[in-house]
């Protein structure tokens, strides 16, 4: 008989109720003898059911089979939301500003501001936050609740600090374009400023330097333009006062800012957030310079084309060492996309790569043009090379067995000389990785990948006895030889 | 001495181990009570505490001082032991029962040498990378390379790895 079941707890609460009324009211009725003994049955049964369950394990007992020890009371019951409460809770969480708080206040804003943020705080009876709002204290809570000093990139909008262009900005005719050469070549004018270089303007009579050079009579123009063209020459050619001044004039890096980078509209070379109007070569930050294919002299001209600059990153390998790494081709695969407007057939191919000295690896890739796909393939086998136990580096360590799909993959580790008993797969694989005397056994599905897959998986997750010996507080010794002078096989 | 016993601590000791348990416990008897003892000797388990229902104090394993079996408490002893754990991984992966009530394996001491080399014998697989089998004989439940230390068959009860 067990208490734990709910029915029947119910039923002993309620025979215990019914036998108390009873008890207190009288003991003369018909059926008071009868229930002192069921109160009694059910204390003793209520009393021994923790006994009757033995734990027989030391761990914790999982917290869904416990059920809470006393029935759910409401709130109200439990006087949590009196008005008294709510009172006391909202001037604790939302408390108005204390005297010395606002006198703070007043020192950082002005009156208007204090007066607004007065208002906003009279707007708002903490009451309703009690009651209405809601404090977030999940861990995916804002950091703020409404406080907008910083930007989060995540959540708000990108800060446009550029004005926007200028609409009637145009391209620069001649003389806008010299005007605008002119200010920023006086930007590299070295030491003492000793005045700008003259304009155009400079050379025709007060009245007409107001209008434009269209309006100008013909021999005025001329004549300003000869006088100007001469002016300009005499500048080149006088010999410079300072040369150290000369020799800190634009640098190419200053010259190449200007050709690609310097606006050739009339919108003041300002820049602008918008994309109508981009300055044409954009610099990105973070990617200037990435799509440069220096080649590195270390590669001895084995990849001038950088396909395996990459992989040359991640792998800490020498371009020699990965063309030398052993990859292979082991399963193809031609699969089909299915779309509204046709089939797309592509190609799955999986590579195995390994050094031949214990480090293997599988990659798998798939591209609508098959070379594609094996490049990629090869790179990522040789991308997850990684190392394989071996026992004197030619068998396995023990009996392995792994599973993809329906693929069961049994590996047997065999003497010296037994050489590779295995399917041409696994055997493209124990090769890359240098394994030389072992078997294998597909005892169920023989998928090409899965098989594949499999045999990587119980390559890799060899049992290593040396850790076995240390769970079992045991010295392990390997003894093999160790007699007749090591020869044996 | 039925088999049966073992059997069921088999089936329990792997299920223990792969729940990750610290502590279990197997009923007081004398079959379970050497097998707990030879898993002991063989480095699977850390501790065979014989005690009540509930388990001892875990700080108090190693200088437990059980109350002697009567007749009064016979009945509610159990034996508790401190399962193994390396690398996050159970020390006893795998326990499996070679012997059944209904079927009884024996084997001689020339198939154990050969199935302690690897190498199969009769109805017994050889033994794979660190797995030890362990046997009930005239000697007492014991190792399979004790048992050849000492030149003795007997009845197979169950693999270990």
């Amino acid at each position: 008989m067990s208490a734990a079941r709910p029915a029947v707890r119910s039923l002993f609460s309620r025979h215990l109720a019914a036998a108390a009324s009873a008890a207190a009211s009288s003991t003369t009725a018909a059926g008071a003898p009868v229930r002192p003994a069921v109160i009694a049955a059910a204390a003793v049964t209520s009393a021994q059911s923790p006994s009757c369950h033995h734990q027989f394990h030391s761990s914790a007992q999982l917290a869904s089979r416990r059920r809470p020890r006393f029935k759910s009371v409401r709130a109200e019951e439990m006087g949590l939301v009196s008005e008294k409460k709510v009172q006391e809770y909202s001037d604790k969480t939302f408390p108005r500003y204390t005297g010395d708080e606002m006198a703070a206040l007043a020192e950082q804003y002005s009156p208007a501001q204090l007066a607004a943020l007065e208002a906003g705080e009279a707007a708002i009876d903490p009451r309703d936050l009690t009651i209405q709002g809601r404090l977030r204290v999940d861990p995916y809570r804002m950091p703020y609740i409404d406080d907008f000093a910083e930007i989060q990139p995540i959540i708000d909008r990108r800060p446009r600090k550029q004005p926007p262009p200028d609409p009637n900005a145009r391209f620069m005719n001649l003389d806008e374009f010299t005007e605008d050469l002119i200010k920023w070549a006086d930007q590299f004018q070295p030491g003492p400023v000793t005045g700008t270089l003259k304009k155009l303007t400079d050379f025709v009579p007060k009245e007409y330097r107001k209008k434009p050079e269209g309006q100008w009579p013909g021999p005025v123009r001329t004549r300003a333009r000869e006088d100007f063209a001469m002016y300009i020459q005499e500048a080149a050619s006088k010999p410079p006062a300072d040369p150290d001044a000369a020799a800190s004039g634009p640098t190419d890096a200053d010259v190449l800012e200007y050709i690609l980078e310097r606006s050739s509209m009339t919108d003041g070379n300002l820049t602008s957030n918008s994309s109508l109007a981009p300055a044409l070569p954009a610099k990105i930050p973070g990617v200037t310079g990435l799509y440069k294919n220096a080649i590195d002299p270390a590669d001895e001209g084995l990849d001038d084309t950088g396909i395996y600059q990459e992989l040359k990153k991640r792998t800490n390998m020498t371009v020699r060492e990965i063309i030398n790494t052993r990859a292979k081709l082991l399963v193809t695969r031609y699969v089909t996309n299915q779309t509204r407007l046709g089939k797309i057939r592509s190609t799955s191919i999986l590579f195995v790569a390994g050094n031949g000295n214990g480090w293997l690896g599988i990659g798998v890739a798939k591209s609508v043009e098959p070379s594609a796909a094996a490049q990629r393939a090869k790179m990522l086998a040789i991308r997850n090379m990684q190392p394989i136990r071996r026992y004197e580096d030619r068998t396995i360590y023990g009996n392995v067995e792994a599973k993809v799909g329906g693929s069961v993959v049994r590996l047997f580790t065999r003497p010296p000389g037994f050489g590779l008993r295995v399917s041409h797969r696994i055997f493209e694989m124990c090769r890359a990785a240098g394994i030389k005397d072992m078997s294998a056994k597909f005892i169920r599905s023989r998928n090409p990948l899965n098989t594949v897959k499999a045999t990587f998986d119980a390559l890799v997750n060899q049992p290593n006895p040396e850790e076995i010996a240390i769970g079992r507080g045991k010295k392990l010794v390997d003894v093999r030889k160790v007699y007749y002078g090591g020869a044996v096989h | 001495m039925g088999v049966n016993s073992v059997t069921n601590a088999c089936a329990h000791l792997q299920n223990a181990s792969r729940a990750r348990l610290g502590l279990t416990s197997l009923p007081n008897n004398k079959y379970n009570l050497r097998l707990a003892l030879a898993l002991h000797r063989a480095g699977f388990v850390n501790s065979v505490t014989r005690a009540g229902p509930h388990p001892p104090p875990p700080e108090t394993l190693l200088t437990f001082e059980p109350e002697p079996v009567t007749n009064m408490n016979v009945a509610t002893r159990r034996l508790w032991l401190g399962l193994k754990y390396w690398n996050n991984e159970p020390v006893m992966r795998k326990v499996t029962p070679v012997s059944k009530p209904s079927r009884l394996v024996t084997a001689t001491l020339d198939e154990l040498s050969r199935v302690s080399r690897g190498f199969p014998a009769g109805h017994l697989k050889g033994l794979n990378l660190g797995e030890c089998m362990f046997l009930s004989t005239d000697r007492g439940v014991l190792e399979v390379r004790e048992a050849l230390e000492r030149k003795v068959g007997g009845l197979v009860l169950c693999r270990v790895s």
